[in-house]
């Protein structure tokens, strides 16, 4: 029997108990909607991920002199870091590259002194979107200093407060200074937010008796995926002497546990759904070969070859699965779609409560945005359609046993 | 076999137990372990103290000297104003029991050093601050004994180890004292049991009328190149010390 022809008799086969399969086709592509729109919030949620840990803080690699992140000693610092900014900036595989220092000090707005962490960037770089300062609109100049909100509310500090800085100088002396807090920020850091004074590299430099030097260079790379080979390309440059380049992966092995979590839940879902649509497409495949059983007895006594048979059923099930999957990728594409436009809030679907959750020290926000890969569509495609080949084994292999003889009498 | 083996255990511990009070009386007494304790907090400070110390660090990097005055009176009080550099002068430490103000001439604020600052370095030196609060508490947090006999140079090993459910940083504090009853060497053990710092005492003469080192070297285990030394230029005992001395107002006025 020519290809075409037993389509054509599997797909009118298909449509003799319309009801049935209108059923096994909801069940079907409702299930598929499901995954995508499951898919379609982890992906979200996996990119969001990645971006809120290496955007603010951490970077896709940081560059360091090779004992600082063991001892965070003041004096572990890179030598000639413009040097290196601009090294690293010429990079075609790096998006930008900016420098940090980080100091210890106590802070004080009267007598009582607190332990602070003194941060000295690149402002401007900081301030783009997706950064620690996003959203920075204050320009610090001349002793003026942006201070965490929380660590200002301990402080009892007010925009426009003076507060005097102590700390380590580089060459041992003590650093001192008053300086005016110009403004408070919130950031996705819960560090930064705590215990944090931020001030302009220079002003950083100059304080703590640091010439050219700073603890740390923040990485950005064009493709963030590519960061650990950019990581390990670096390490090699001689340009950078003996400084250290590791990736956000190295720096910060609990996200990448976390994010990988997250990139593999999308599995459970996944079986959980098509254990369903087997046992809906077995089920509406068992009916069918049980109702024909008497049909299937004249074919094979006609001397049709049970292999036909076997392959008719094969067919009507894939057919079931691809119509069923289609309509669900869909309705499941339609929903992620509306979805990614206006954006989901989690928090009014879990029955209001905060609007972000602070863990890992990180400030999370419970607005989502899902939004599907064509990997995501085509993998729950080939499941669907995998699933109804191997559901449709049983039945067709009831059907191929069958002996003409009793099956015509039933 | 074993017989031979019985008499020959049995004839070395016979020398052996001759021997023992033989050694034992070639050797000095050891001394009360209260009374040398209170000896030695005792002798840099005694009832009060005024004393001009140079203190130089030495880092990988560069080595800087300060030079500052100290006033001392009974455990809790103490006042360091630094001299030299005149970058830093007037710069000044106020301990009144647990609490520690710093000055700061340059910027003319006074600040109370936090809690969370206490293991923090003082003025850049390898001491921290709680080494200037805890200076007094050794006796009262740590429980003391003479742990065994230094032949080179000669004295004891006094083995100090915190008391139960005392906060600190030390576990222990080994301390090496010679027959003359002068601090030689001084080891800090952290909470891991790790040796954290060595303090060396040496070059023993006549301060303020009290024969004690003049020279402290302070060690830190972990940090190649580091160290930080004291040398007492000169020393005052027992002497009349204003009240005002030890307070907020002073410290303000400390240049």
């Amino acid at each position: 029997m020519p290809g075409f022809m037993m389509s054509r008799i599997a797909w009118r086969n298909l449509w003799r108990n319309r009801r049935r399969t209108g059923l096994a086709l909801t069940a079907i592509g409702l299930s598929v909607a499901l995954v995508l729109i499951y898919d379609g919030m982890l992906r979200w949620e996996s990119d969001w991920l990645l971006a809120t840990t290496t955007g603010p803080m951490l970077g896709h690699a940081q560059v360091h002199a090779p004992e600082w992140r063991r001892t965070r000693a003041m004096d572990q610092t890179l030598r000639e870091v413009p040097r290196l900014v601009d090294a690293l900036r010429r990079d075609p595989e790096i998006a930008s590259a900016t420098p940090r220092v980080y100091a210890p000090a106590l802070a004080a707005l009267g007598q009582e002194g607190f332990a602070v962490l003194v941060l000295g960037v690149d402002l401007a770089e900081e301030s783009r979107p997706t950064r620690l300062l996003a959203g920075n609109t204050t320009r610090l100049t001349g002793r003026r200093v942006l201070m965490g909100r929380l660590l200002a509310a301990q402080m009892g500090v007010q925009p426009g407060a003076v507060i005097a800085l102590v700390g380590q100088g580089l060459d041992g002396s003590l650093a001192n200074d008053l300086f005016t807090v110009a403004a408070l920020i919130e950031t996705p850091v819960d560090l930064v937010n705590r215990q944090t004074i931020v001030m302009p590299l220079d002003e950083a430099q100059s304080l703590f008796v640091m010439s050219d030097e700073a603890h740390e260079i923040v990485i950005y790379a064009r493709d963030p995926a590519r960061a650990a080979a950019l990581a390990a390309r670096l390490n090699g440059r001689p340009d950078l002497g003996r400084a250290e380049v590791l990736d956000w992966q190295a720096l910060a092995p609990a996200m990448v546990d976390l994010i990988r979590l997250v990139e593999v839940a999308w599995v459970f879902v996944l079986v959980l759904v098509l254990i369903a649509a087997a046992s809906g497409v077995a089920n509406t495949m068992l009916m069918a070969t049980f109702e024909r059983t008497h049909e299937f007895g004249m074919l094979l006594a006609l001397g049709t070859a049970p292999s036909h048979i076997v392959r008719m059923i094969v067919l009507e099930s894939l057919a079931l699965g691809v119509i069923g999957a289609l309509l669900g990728t869909a309705l499941g594409g339609a929903l992620v779609a509306w979805a990614h436009h206006t954006g989901i809030d989690y928090a009014a679907l879990t029955g209001g409560g905060p609007s972000q959750l602070s863990v890992f020290g990180m400030n999370w926000s419970l607005r989502i945005y899902p939004r599907l890969a064509l990997i995501d569509i085509a993998r729950v495609v080939i499941a669907v359609m995998v699933t109804s080949i191997v559901a449709s084994a049983w039945p067709a292999a009831r059907a191929a046993r069958l002996q003409p003889a009793r099956a015509l009498r039933d | 076999m074993t017989g031979m083996l019985r008499v020959w255990a049995s004839f070395v511990v016979t020398i052996a137990m001759l021997a023992m009070p033989m050694r034992a009386a070639a050797q000095p007494r050891p001394p009360d372990v209260d009374a040398l304790l209170a000896r030695l907090d005792d002798l840099y400070r005694s009832t009060s103290s005024i004393a001009r110390i140079e203190i130089q660090v030495t880092s990988a990097r560069s080595t800087r000297s300060l030079r500052l005055k100290a006033w001392t009176r009974g455990e809790d009080e103490s006042l360091i104003v630094i001299e030299a550099p005149p970058r830093e002068e007037g710069t000044a430490t106020l301990r009144v029991g647990a609490n520690l103000w710093n000055y700061l001439p340059r910027i003319s604020r006074t600040i109370r050093v936090p809690p969370s600052m206490m293991l923090g370095s003082w003025m850049g030196t390898d001491f921290t601050n709680d080494d200037l609060v805890k200076e007094s508490s050794l006796r009262k947090d740590f429980e003391a004994r003479i742990d065994r006999r230094s032949d080179t140079p000669p004295g004891w090993w006094v083995r100090l180890d915190v008391k139960p459910g005392v906060v600190g940083r030390w576990a222990r504090i080994d301390t090496l004292v010679s027959d003359d009853l002068l601090p030689i060497e001084e080891r800090h053990f952290d909470r891991k049991g790790r040796l954290a710092r060595t303090m060396v005492f040496d070059d023993i003469r006549m301060l303020g009328g009290r024969r004690l080192p003049a020279h402290l070297t302070l060690t830190p285990a972990d940090t190649e190149g580091q160290r930080t030394e004291m040398r007492y230029l000169d020393a005052q005992f027992d002497v009349p010390i204003p009240d005002d001395t030890f307070s907020l107002s002073r410290l303000e006025r400390s240049k």
